[in-house]
């Protein structure tokens, strides 16, 4: 999933204060939880309540798209609103608000998010982790299904480095050393020998900017 | 953790010179709250295990035990005020777990008007209030317990059947007809809307009990046999797209400023589990606090929390059970952690003084009392530091 968190209410106050009528858009994509219409109403009661106390009106309209990323939804779901609104909020990823700034050159686009990375939800933990970087060039059938680009410091295509000290890195003692990660698990899979393959130096260029399908 | 409560009384008690040693109490406690001392030939409470179901209570044939909430002498008292109040000699007895509103309940048993009395579970009314009633003239008494799986006392709804089915021998021997008291089961649990799902699967990830599934052919289903109401679900789901029997979203949405217009400054609406006080019959706690009553304080969302600082309040409340005493599976740490989520961001606008979450137990009463003092004490402190 995409993990995102709320950006501090200030920010989105100030981002927002010039506007008066506008438009709170949701996600359902995802996210986990989905910042879906739950999130957006919960947003716009709050920022009512900052208005309030800050003697500033807003006027809200609130909605959830399907999928924030692709065009047609967002398109589909905000333009009945256009004409009444002077800006969107948008409680997606990233990928939302540039979505919203593109098929509506004239509506600002202000994200009430801040993204991090594509992760994990380890429930047990409570905690999501950064996992895969969308490098382009998968390698993880190599590295039992642990991704080195993303989880080791250094993003070693070949390890590990040496630097580790009881499982954890040498550069962030509270991360684990993803090649000892890597070693374990293919041990146990009986695939060490994929350890001895000698990846090269990755061409990112591969990650590419446009991708079509 | 301190208990504020200057001479904690606990709200059950043994009394050690009726008491004829004859272990019923033990051996129906669902908690192993009362065990044997064979040494000083004494039946002993762990107030501390004690959930306050009133089982004990109502089986002890030495009427031994006392209790604060409910007891048989403060329920006839309640009955003989409200007959005339609601004009009818027909009798409702039902568990709060597992009943809807006044006209529901009226449905279930094909009735319009009678004398609704509300209690924690069924199990703590004895054959002397049933009997009692009865006598006094009541003409039909009818029971609504929870299904037997979904009881929170575990076994306070069987016991209460074998109870009735016992009673009605005995009235019917008396020539009081076939079926004196009439029982019925019930159980309140989610509702969901296919088409406001979207499929997240936040319900999967928070159940305690396992009840929905979510797959990618089949959608979301939950299976209501597993489902204990707790209302987590519906409390968390992106979408909106779960309910709970009774405690719809909107059915609160619209006591919130119903309830605030009838109070005086400060304001403080409580939103209380209610498993974690037991409110006196026809009691309330005055013209600045208004009660609206949670399955499980998992039901807590904090949209309406929200709303009631919108509509008005000078302060919200969620008063919940201990983790341990959660009639649920630890949902009311669940719950704690949505209200520490929305008063966090509450706090960033300067409101989340506003908002307070207690947990208390009816075990030690005048608990909640306390609490919603403090918490007004510091909203009155605030007030005033504001007008300095």
């Amino acid at each position: 999933m995409i993990v995102t968190t709320l950006k501090p209410l200030d920010e989105i106050l100030e981002s927002i204060s010039p506007y008066r009528k506008i438009l709170i858009a949701g996600c359902d994509g995802c996210t986990q939880p989905p910042r879906g219409i739950r999130e957006v109403k919960t947003l716009k009661q709050l920022l009512e309540l900052a208005g309030q106390l800050k003697g500033k009106e807003f006027e809200f309209k609130v909605t959830s798209v399907v999928k924030q990323c692709d065009s047609v939804l967002t398109v589909s779901a905000i333009k009945p609103y256009v004409e009444d609104v002077e800006a969107v909020l948008s409680l997606a990823c990233g990928a939302g608000p540039q979505t919203v700034a593109k098929f509506f050159p004239d509506l600002p686009a202000i994200p009430a998010q801040n993204s991090h990375f594509i992760g994990i939800d380890d429930r047990q933990e409570g905690q999501m982790f950064d996992s895969c970087s969308a490098c382009g060039d998968c390698i993880l059938a190599l590295t039992g299904g642990i991704c080195p680009v993303t989880r080791c410091s250094k993003g070693l295509l070949n390890g590990a480095c040496g630097g580790a000290s009881n499982g954890k890195c040498e550069l962030d003692p509270d991360r684990d050393c993803a090649w000892e990660l890597i070693y374990e698990r293919l041990r146990r899979l009986g695939r060490l020998d994929l350890i001895k393959k000698f990846t090269p130096a990755k061409d990112y260029s591969a990650k590419g900017w446009r991708v079509t399908p | 953790m301190s208990q504020k409560v200057a001479e904690p009384k606990p709200a059950v008690n043994i009394n050690e010179d009726h008491c004829s040693r004859c272990t019923i109490c033990s051996s129906l406690c669902p908690y192993d709250a009362i065990t044997q001392d064979r040494d000083n030939n004494i039946m002993v409470l762990d107030i501390e295990k004690c959930q306050v179901c009133g089982i004990c209570y109502s089986a002890c044939p030495a009427k031994a035990i006392d209790t604060i909430y409910y007891s048989s002498g403060s329920v006839l008292k309640y009955l003989e005020k409200a007959r005339p109040q609601y004009k009818s000699d027909n009798l409702v007895i039902m568990c709060k777990g597992s009943a809807p509103d006044f006209a529901g309940v009226g449905k279930l048993f094909g009735v319009k008007d009678f004398i609704p009395l509300s209690v924690p579970c069924v199990g703590r009314i004895s054959e002397e209030v049933l009997l009692g009633v009865t006598v006094a003239g009541m003409k039909k008494i009818d029971i609504l317990a929870c299904d037997e799986d979904y009881c929170r006392f575990h076994r306070g709804s069987p016991l209460t059947g074998r109870r009735v089915i016992a009673l009605n021998r005995m009235l019917e021997q008396l020539g009081y007809g076939e079926e004196a008291i009439t029982m019925k089961r019930n159980s309140l649990k989610v509702t969901v809307d296919k088409d406001l799902c979207i499929a997240c699967g936040t319900c999967v990830a928070y159940c305690p009990y396992n009840a929905p599934t979510l797959t990618s052919e089949g959608g979301i289903s939950f299976d209501l046999d597993a489902c204990r109401g707790c209302g987590l679900c519906v409390a968390l789901c992106p979408a909106f797209a779960l309910d709970l029997d009774n405690w719809e979203r909107d059915r609160i949405s619209n006591l919130i400023p119903q309830m605030l217009a009838g109070m005086k400054p400060p304001k403080i609406l409580v939103f209380r589990c209610q498993w974690a006080v037991y409110p006196p019959l026809n009691g309330d706690m005055g013209p600045n606090i208004g009660t609206i009553e949670l399955p499980c304080a998992g039901r807590i969302e904090a949209f309406h929390i929200l709303e009631a600082i919108q509509n008005g309040a000078d302060g919200v409340m969620v008063v919940a059970c201990s983790e341990d005493d959660c009639k649920q599976e630890k949902v009311s740490a669940k719950a704690e952690h949505v209200v520490a989520n929305i008063k966090a961001k509450l706090d960033q606008i300067g409101l989340g003084d506003k908002l307070n979450f207690a947990s208390v137990s009816p075990r030690y009463p005048g608990q909640v009392e306390e609490k919603v003092r403090e918490f007004r004490q510091s909203l009155e402190g605030a007030k005033k530091g504001e007008t300095k």
